[in-house]
């Protein structure tokens, strides 16, 4: 389990997370919702640990976040960033296979099909257009094996019959692990999820 | 199987460019390069033992720390255009250099000459990384600028020194290889030895660092470890170069464009082609350096300046499929 207690961060004196409070489970698919500028990515980036909180605890466990080295974080959770920089002409597949073959999830096979890039593992990934990089990316992370998945906006630039193939996919992974998904074009999605966490 | 042709084909042309820096020169050797292996007497023995060996194996050293040194840059900048020039390391080596020899605490070519550039390559680079106000562009100005500083010192090192003799440096500050001793060489080998070793397992973690810091984080790596892995391996690299050779100009921005053409993005798998590159490249502009104005000879780095510069036009306007920039 993911707990947060009374996180609070602040950006260049601007106070993002106040006081907030709230866990992600395994075996559940939740939804993060919140008016732009809410801090939903910030949450994100809190519980990735590559921002640190000016005030509460995040454990993964119980155990405190910051007592957690980079290495066994990414054991604990995978994150799909909004954007990653795709500069080099790596081929789809040498990002698919960027961990050790022991951190790979063993779906990974159904993780391409889902994702609809069993065609594309051969091209070069900045010769995608900017939807297909998108699932590239969800790739990555979602090839990471690990406890957690925290999905940063993992839908803007899909059309709606890749957004329900990858709810379906996220909701296999939910079965077991816990799934932690940011996203603006869900609302008519919401009964895919099992709850919603709101930031105000 | 394509790799190892690859490989065999760059071992056949950098031994075919070894023998033939052994064998041109301005003096005409009059005994075949195989009739002097193991002699030492005479002139011809002299002039390639003595000259030509140690020159040519500075070259492929040289060639391919500069080749490696620019893979690494370029990663850790995530920065197709990078280089280590940029990021104080080779102006720190200079500084490093001069201020041992002008303060008359080491001959050029010394071993403490060497561990000086090293030491002062490696605090410029951190010096930058520490005062820069992000690590994207401003990261880049704040390199050229610590690197004019640190130029500009060494230029007034220079002009007070009392030293006789140490004007000749501009010489240098050119690139040559024509200062190198056997000694030197055997002085610079196992420092860049230890900066290839550090490379290679830097290597391993710059194709998810290419993703961006934040990327490389959540995959588990830390990226400032990387970072400062990768300046240490730099400064090992280019430190010993340029206290042996100077300034060579464009080989360690070239070289990394050649290989993903050749081979493709991967850092780690292609680490080693851009050593063979460099010194590959290195070897032919020496032996033009050497060759073209007979019997003077031209600085190492103009050759590769002149050949190097427009190249790198070329690279910048025909739209190059092996990488895209943001801006």
């Amino acid at each position: 389990m993911i707990n947060l207690e009374k996180v609070s961060f602040y950006r260049a004196d601007k106070l993002i997370i106040d006081d907030f409070d709230g866990q992600l489970n395994s075996g559940e698919l939740v939804l993060l919702t919140g008016a732009n500028g809410a801090g939903k990515s910030t949450l994100i980036q809190l519980i990735a640990g590559v921002l640190k909180p000016n005030g509460g605890r995040i454990t993964f466990n119980g155990k405190d976040l910051s007592e957690i080295n980079c290495k066994d974080q990414a054991l604990l959770r995978s994150v799909c960033p909004q954007r990653r920089d795709f500069h080099l002409a790596f081929k789809v597949k040498d990002l698919t296979e960027l961990l050790p073959a022991q951190r790979r999830s063993f779906a990974l096979q159904n993780i391409i099909e889902a994702l609809e890039l069993d065609k594309l593992m051969h091209l070069p990934v900045i010769q995608l257009s900017l939807g297909e990089q998108q699932r590239v990316s969800l790739a990555i992370a979602l090839v990471q094996e690990s406890n957690f998945y925290l999905l940063d906006e993992p839908f803007s630039a899909q059309d709606s019959q890749s957004i329900i193939r990858i709810i379906k996919l996220l909701k296999s992974i939910a079965n077991e692990k816990g799934v932690l998904v940011i996203s603006h074009s869900a609302e008519n999605l919401h009964s895919y999820f099992d709850r919603e966490i709101k930031l105000s | 199987m394509k790799r190892a042709w690859l490989y065999l084909l760059m071992t056949s042309i950098l031994l075919g460019l070894f023998f033939l820096s052994l064998q041109v020169g301005v003096v005409h050797l009059h005994s075949s390069i195989w009739d002097l292996i193991g002699k030492h007497d005479g002139v011809d023995a002299a002039t390639v033992w003595e000259v030509r060996f140690p020159r040519a194996m500075g070259a492929v050293i040289a060639g391919a720390a500069l080749g490696i040194a620019g893979a690494l840059s370029q990663g850790i900048f995530r920065n197709p255009l990078a280089e280590p020039a940029l990021i104080g390391l080779t102006s720190g080596s200079i500084l490093g250099t001069i201020a041992v020899i002008s303060s008359g605490m080491a001959a050029f070519g010394s071993r403490t000459n060497v561990e000086s550039a090293i030491l002062f390559a490696a605090l410029s680079a951190f010096l930058v990384y520490w005062i820069s106000p992000s690590k994207g562009f401003g990261f880049l100005i704040t390199g050229i600028a610590i690197s004019a500083i640190l130029i500009a010192i060494s230029g007034l090192l220079i002009s007070i020194s009392a030293r006789p003799g140490i004007q000749s440096l501009s010489f240098w500050n050119f690139g040559s290889l024509s200062l190198l001793s056997s000694h030197t060489v055997r002085v610079i080998a196992p420092f860049c030895e230890f900066g290839f070793i550090l490379a290679l397992f830097v290597s391993r973690r710059l194709d998810i660092y290419s993703l961006g810091e934040s990327s490389a984080h959540y995959l588990g790596q830390n990226p400032k470890r990387t970072r400062a892995l990768a300046i240490i391996a730099l400064a090992f690299l280019i430190g010993p170069v340029v206290s042996a050779v100077g300034t060579i100009a464009f080989v360690g921005l070239l070289v990394p464009h050649i290989v993903r053409l050749l081979v493709g993005p991967g850092h780690r798998k292609a680490l080693t082609y851009n050593a063979f590159v460099g010194a590959i490249l290195l070897l032919i502009a020496d032996l033009l350096a050497r060759m073209l104005f007979q019997p003077h000879e031209i600085p190492l780095g103009l050759i590769t300046s002149i050949i190097g510069a427009p190249a790198l036009i070329i690279l910048l306007r025909v739209k190059n499929s092996q990488w895209v920039a943001h801006d």
